[in-house]
């Protein structure tokens, strides 16, 4: 191995990139895309969901706690004259929830005797959309449990203002009291943003190292190289620092992006999230080098590349948390690198998390980067 | 084989049915393509169906129990019963407990304070949850089924079971909820994420086939040779694309028999709405994968290009998270996408039993989208030479 010889590799790959357009445009584009549009779509506040109301009671206490709902910002409030209406609006997906007040829904809630039934609405929620009915099941029942307490305390003339955003606990039972450490709002975007970083990494640079390889054999120019004096690992290292540069590149970009643009940078060390984002490149360069590999053209190795990335991301936990996994599919995720490289990436930029902390993650992918590695350059020993 | 006719017999239709019938042949041969039809709904459902879902499972916990009452030990046994979370570990101070949050072993701790017992017999008792905000989306859940407990905790000393026989299904408080969630009793995320199955692998067929295959007809000239050809520039695109219509229709049959016979999960409205919603938005896009292939100069462009359509289609459109709960502007900028107004069809129909008229919008959105995109594929569409 010579240092000039592979400067010389270095230089020419370098030159190829920065003359082609396209790649350039791609490497700069797609990490930038792909934050902004994941970043904002991971959202659990309630916000002014069309709500559905058929009101058989009428009465001042039914319309005190529809008002609260609207005025809780969470719920938009329409009316519907008969259950059935309401119920073919639900179907149609006009609204998301509704509301129904029975007849003797006012006269219960003011006249209520101790050991008497209480007054009853029924909620019906649409649960075709899973997220967004459990959250707004939340938001509903303690805005009208809060408001029909004060209503039956007949303390009907203060605001409902105030209240309404968090969940209120009912009088009688055990109050519940909740914050949430790193993130009090529960913001959806550091989390998503730090889980792009794992994305943007697993699947983009696998897919370019791949067609760049397979392009390079194709288009003969593997064979020259191999008779300069160059030798493959040289000619290897050649194509691929370049492109590891380039992404470490990217997360830098990535990060100063998230920092202008979403307010969002590290809780933890910088330097120490770059240098793990670094190495977790050469894994994901390794697994493009086996798919190159294998592949025989280049629309063989993006249709290997794609197909297999799209289960190895699910099961990251980049969207849906591992944690949520049958047993066995949970094995499954720890082997796959990117998973316990989100998680690290997670743990630096929302706890703050130190080497210390992620020992045992690093290890893991320490190991898996490894044996990556290793096997990606045994397929192409095999190949060459 | 007839001498051509002095007058012009091929028409706009037999044009097309003449290169249908030579990419149906291409297509049989391609395996790869074959590969990836079959494997690609298979690997999906299986996803789907068994893997991916938002609802708690395994939540690791840590208990801080400063009344060690009996009360206090009751309200543990009940949350730990939920079935959401794993045995609590118990740790000793709330520094200990943070610590574990910060590592992230815990996802929420539970403090009872001393009291506790006293203040329930006062008929005021309280506890302190903290939750790791680093998982949002988790610790909502999570915090709402501790509240849930909380709430429905009885500190006299009743167990849920004997609460649940005495007064059924109603929750303490003036106001009796009675809920119900419509469509999907359990609140099942497979549901929610088999409904629109075929239209994540219907988005992935349609653009990869239509932009790779008039790329490879570039690339290997034979574009350029339909110069010489009768047809025109849209019979030959037209043409090339009317198999895939019956192999989208293939796709989206096995989607909707491996949910129904692996998962129970079978369409609950009408299958005729179903099939005439899909057809425009097959259509659609087709439409876009021929005006991707238009911009690219290479099969590997025309990939990235396709690749770099599908993943914001997916986050964006609904299929995998709640568009209704995205910002205003992401939210309208999704409505762009065809698989936003595939989904919101498919989820009336499959999900919620709506039969035609409940789609009729989604139709005409996608029809309008069709016919913009062929518009602009006519006008990208001139073969050049060089």
């Amino acid at each position: 191995m010579s240092w000039r010889r592979l400067r010389t590799l270095l230089i020419r790959e370098v030159r190829a990139t920065l003359r082609d357009p396209f790649t350039l445009t791609v490497l700069i584009a797609v990490p930038l895309v792909a934050l902004l549009s994941f970043s904002f779509v991971l959202s659990i506040r309630v916000e002014h969901l069309a709500l559905g109301v058929h009101d058989a009671s009428d009465s001042s206490a039914s319309r005190r706690i529809v008002a609260d709902l609207a005025g809780s910002g969470s719920f938009d409030p329409r009316h519907y004259a008969t259950r059935e209406a309401l119920e073919a609006a639900l179907v149609a997906g006009e609204i998301s929830a509704g509301l129904v007040f029975p007849p003797d829904f006012a006269r219960r809630l003011l006249g209520q005797r101790a050991g008497e039934r209480a007054a009853e609405i029924q909620v019906l929620l649409d649960g075709a959309e899973t997220i967004l009915a459990g959250n707004a099941d939340v938001f509903l029942r303690s805005i009208v449990r809060a408001s029909g307490a004060r209503l039956a305390a007949r303390d009907v003339g203060q605001g409902a203002r105030g209240s309404a955003a968090r969940p209120e606990p009912a009088a009688g039972s055990v109050r519940a009291v909740t914050r949430a450490l790193f993130n009090p709002k529960l913001d959806g975007t550091p989390f998503m943003v730090a889980g792009t970083f794992g994305f943007v990494l697993s699947f983009l640079t696998t897919l370019i190292t791949a067609v760049a390889i397979v392009n390079e054999r194709l288009s003969g120019t593997f064979d020259q190289l191999q008779l300069t004096p160059a030798t493959n690992l040289e000619i290897l290292l050649g194509k691929l620092l370049p492109l590891g540069g380039i992404f470490a590149l990217d997360v830098v970009l990535m990060m100063f992006a998230a920092e202008l643009i979403l307010g969002v940078w590290p809780r933890g060390s910088a330097l120490f999230f770059v240098v793990i984002s670094a190495f977790y490149v050469l894994t994901s360069l390794s697994m493009g080098l086996f798919f190159s590999a294998t592949s025989s053209t280049a629309a063989e190795a993006v249709q290997k590349t794609v197909l297999a990335s799209i289960p190895l991301i699910q099961l990251s936990g980049f969207v849906f948390p591992v944690r949520n996994m049958p047993d066995a599919v949970q094995w499954v995720s720890e082997l796959i690198p990117a998973t316990h490289y989100i998680r690290i990436s997670r743990a630096i930029y929302l706890r703050g998390a130190g080497p210390i902390e992620l020992l045992p993650e690093l290890a893991l992918l320490t190991l898996f980067g490894a044996l990556l590695v290793a096997v990606a350059l045994r397929s192409l020993a095999r190949r060459a | 084989m007839t001498p051509p006719p002095t007058t012009r017999r091929h028409g706009f239709a037999s044009n097309i049915l003449a290169l249908a019938f030579r990419e149906m042949m291409v297509m049989r041969h391609d395996r790869p393509f074959v590969a990836m039809i079959t494997v690609q709904p298979i690997m999906m459902l299986l996803l789907f169906g068994f893997a991916l879902t938002n609802e708690p499972a395994n939540v690791p916990w840590a208990l801080l129990d400063r009344s060690h009452s009996a009360a206090s030990r009751r309200l543990a046994q009940e949350i730990e019963g939920t079935g959401y979370f794993l045995p609590p570990r118990s740790v000793a101070s709330t520094a200990e407990g943070r610590a574990l949050l910060e590592r992230g072993a815990a996802l929420a701790l539970v403090a009872i304070p001393e009291h506790f017992a006293r203040d329930a017999l006062r008929g005021d008792p309280e506890i302190q949850v903290l939750l790791d905000g680093a998982d949002p989306l988790s610790a909502a859940r999570v915090g709402g089924i501790l509240q849930e407990v909380a709430a429905a905790f009885d500190p006299g000393g009743r167990s849920l079971r004997e609460r649940a026989a005495t007064r059924p299904a109603s929750t303490p408080g003036p106001i009796d909820l009675r809920r119900r969630f419509w469509f999907n009793a359990t609140l099942a995320d497979r549901k929610f994420l088999l409904a629109t199955l075929g239209g994540m692998l219907l988005t992935n067929l349609c653009l990869s086939v239509s932009s790779l295959g008039l790329v490879g007809e570039r690339e290997s000239g034979t574009y350029e040779q339909t110069l010489s050809l009768p047809t025109t520039p849209v019979e030959f695109v037209l043409g090339k694309l009317l198999p895939h219509v019956g192999v989208s229709y293939a796709v989206l049959a096995i989607a909707l028999l491996g949910a129904g016979i692996g998962f129970g999960f079978w369409p609950q409205g009408s299958w005729l709405a179903l099939g005439l919603l899909t057809l425009p938005f097959v259509l659609a896009s087709l439409s876009i994968g021929v005006f991707v292939s238009s911009l690219a100069k290479s099969s590997a462009q025309a990939i990235f290009l396709t690749v770099f359509f599908i993943l914001p289609s997916f986050v964006l459109s609904g299929v995998l998270l709640p568009y209704q709960l995205m910002p205003d502007g992401v939210r309208q900028l999704g409505g762009l996408l065809p698989l936003r107004w595939y989904q919101i069809g498919l989820r009336r129909i499959v999900t919620r039993g709506g039969g035609l008229d409940d789609v009729l919008v989604p139709i005409l959105a996608l029809l309008a989208f069709f016919a913009v995109m062929l518009a602009v594929v006519r006008w990208r569409l001139k073969p050049r030479l060089g």
